[in-house]
């Protein structure tokens, strides 16, 4: 994908297509998390004859964004519109997922690409979040609930399964994962979240509301009883990533680190979902990162919770309040 | 033969590969299947040389070469200079250039008699090019894109160019380059032409992601099919038969 002009995205770096420079914007955004404030102002509009599966555009949000300070390495201080759009998946966009999906599973060599296609197939649950009039159509974020038990047969997910029970190494764990990757399957979703890691966080409060209407939608308008059942998820499972603290580096100057978290969530909603999780397990990941010096004393690890699907509400309610407090 | 692989899960074997007619460069890390699938194809005929460039894996973007020459990039460091110089056979001359635009894969795309640059390439960067690469230099835009380097791939035998390429800008290149040219895609739509694959004179590797059309595109553009019986019976066809009654 060609890069799009620059001036066009003011704070918003260009789409990023290696991890190594993913990492480094994100790195880059925890730093100037603290630095700088901004303002947001959020219009929503929902357009007539919303509904599942149906309509080109669920949701239409414009976000202003106000500049307190300028920036030293770009001199835009303008307002820059920016209008995040939400669509059904479509096969175009095959190439925006993958990006985003790219290191789902570590460096594990898997079948990504059919990974893609099961997301993108299904349109009924699942949303991409594109920019208006983007001639790179450009992919800022994906999330879907893929059931395991609908998909149970496809290699990507025989591999996705194979790969979760390999990395779980907590005794008491395992079972629990054996049973909702085996015979829960047909009740369990994998709850698929990926995005830029520079996108407004005033969007996700939206983009999850989205999600689990749709969901709801799902159980009463599929075509057939078979898929209506395939949406009543008891449980969803999430695989995300972490930072944790290496505890033997920080022994020695406990007083002056008093402030440092056990664990540095790279998003947001994953600190709530990791408190309503049933249960949840970590794992190391292969893949390096450039270290932040502010990440100095923590290591990424992979993160891997079970949530009941009666919590969700609880999780909605409670993203937005934090979104809005920040 | 046209092969599909992947590196770690990435269908961009071009910029993790070097494929020419005298030597093949592959990135480290990765698994050691892509390793293996070029050696398993090459190995007996040339070497296949694990290396890294300025201490990064994307090398096939990074430097440019045929089967006289290899031009490496300013920052590449004076282990990895050695260690290719001791890798690549003798004839192969391996040169570093202080050039500014490092990213010398995606600056020049070149077979083993023409080579097509980036407008701004400096002039002592374009001699070094015709005097280590033995080749004809062009400077050219590929469907307005100055990357020639990446938007296009190109052996003896065909070349692939950028989907959006116009008619006559095909013509004028086919000229130049005085090899036939198809405007296509690779990896399921991919643009980037020299990312998603890596091809010489008779074989060439693309990423797993393309599909049966653009394989068959590939192999027909490449004529990597020309050692199957078929094709050479179809060849002889029209010397063998006078007229049809």
């Amino acid at each position: 994908m060609p890069r799009r002009p620059i001036r066009h995205r003011q704070k918003y770096q260009p789409l990023m297509f290696s991890s190594f420079a993913r990492s480094i914007a994100r790195l880059n955004s925890i730093s100037t998390v603290n630095r700088q404030k901004h303002d947001f102002q959020v219009h929503e509009k929902k357009l007539p004859g919303n509904s599942a599966g149906g309509g080109l555009m669920k949701n239409n949000m414009e976000i202003k964004n106000e500049e307190s300070e300028s920036s030293d390495e770009e001199e835009f201080d303008e307002l820059v519109p920016a209008e995040f759009l939400f669509f059904d998946p479509k096969p175009e966009d095959f190439h925006g997922v993958k990006t985003l999906l790219q290191t789902y599973l570590d460096d594990k060599e898997w079948d990504l690409s059919g990974f893609v296609d099961l997301i993108l197939e299904q349109t009924t649950v699942g949303a991409v979040v594109k920019l208006e009039k983007d001639e790179d159509n450009g992919i800022f974020s994906v999330v879907s609930a893929l059931n395991f038990g609908r998909y149970k047969d496809n290699k990507c997910i025989l591999e996705l399964k194979k790969f979760l029970l390999r990395v779980c190494k907590e005794k008491d764990i395992i079972g629990n994962l054996r049973l909702l990757l085996g015979e829960e399957a047909h009740s369990v979703g994998l709850l698929v979240s990926h995005r830029v890691i520079n996108l407004p966080p005033q969007l996700l409060p939206h983009i999850y509301d989205g999600l689990f209407n749709e969901v709801s939608w799902a159980t009463e308008d599929e075509p057939t009883e078979e898929l209506q059942n395939s949406f009543r998820f008891k449980f969803y499972i999430v695989v995300s990533k972490i930072y944790k603290l290496i505890k033997h580096a920080n022994k020695k100057r406990r007083q002056n680190n008093d402030s440092d978290e056990e664990i540095v969530y790279v998003k947001p909603e994953d600190e709530i979902f990791h408190k309503l999780s049933s249960w949840s397990f970590s794992f190391p990941l292969q893949t390096q990162r450039v270290e932040h010096h502010e990440l100095r004393n923590y290591r990424q690890m992979g993160l891997v919770m079970a949530i009941e699907a009666g919590k969700i509400s609880t999780f909605l309610q409670e993203l937005k309040s934090s979104i809005d407090e920040s | 033969m046209a092969t599909r692989l992947q590196f770690e899960n990435s269908c961009e074997v071009g910029v993790f590969s070097k494929l020419t007619n005298a030597y093949c460069l592959v990135a480290i890390g990765g698994s050691e299947n892509f390793y293996s699938a070029f050696e398993s194809d090459l190995a007996d005929v040339i070497p296949v040389v694990k290396t890294s460039i300025a201490g990064t894996r994307i090398i096939g973007r990074l430097c440019a070469g045929n089967k006289n020459g290899l031009l490496l990039p300013h920052n590449t460091t004076d282990q990895e200079l050695q260690h290719l110089r001791n890798s690549l056979p003798d004839q192969v001359v391996v040169q570093r250039v202080e050039e500014r635009l490092s990213a010398l894969g995606n600056c020049i795309a070149c077979n083993d008699h023409v080579a097509l640059t980036h407008t701004d390439l400096d002039k002592e960067t374009e001699e070094m090019i015709a005097d280590v690469l033995g080749v004809e230099v062009f400077r050219q835009t590929i469907a307005g894109n100055i990357l020639v380097g990446s938007y296009c791939a190109f052996s003896n035998t065909g070349g692939l160019v950028h989907p959006h390429t116009s008619v006559e800008d095909l013509d004028e290149l086919s000229t130049l380059l005085q090899v036939p040219l198809v405007a296509g895609t690779v990896n399921r739509g991919s643009e980037v032409i020299a990312a998603g694959i890596t091809v010489n004179d008779w074989t060439a590797f693309c990423g797993s992601d393309t599909t049966a059309t653009e394989l068959s595109v590939i192999e027909s553009v490449f004529k990597l099919r020309a050692a199957q019986p078929t094709a050479i019976v179809d060849e002889m066809r029209k010397s063998l038969i006078d007229s049809y009654v």
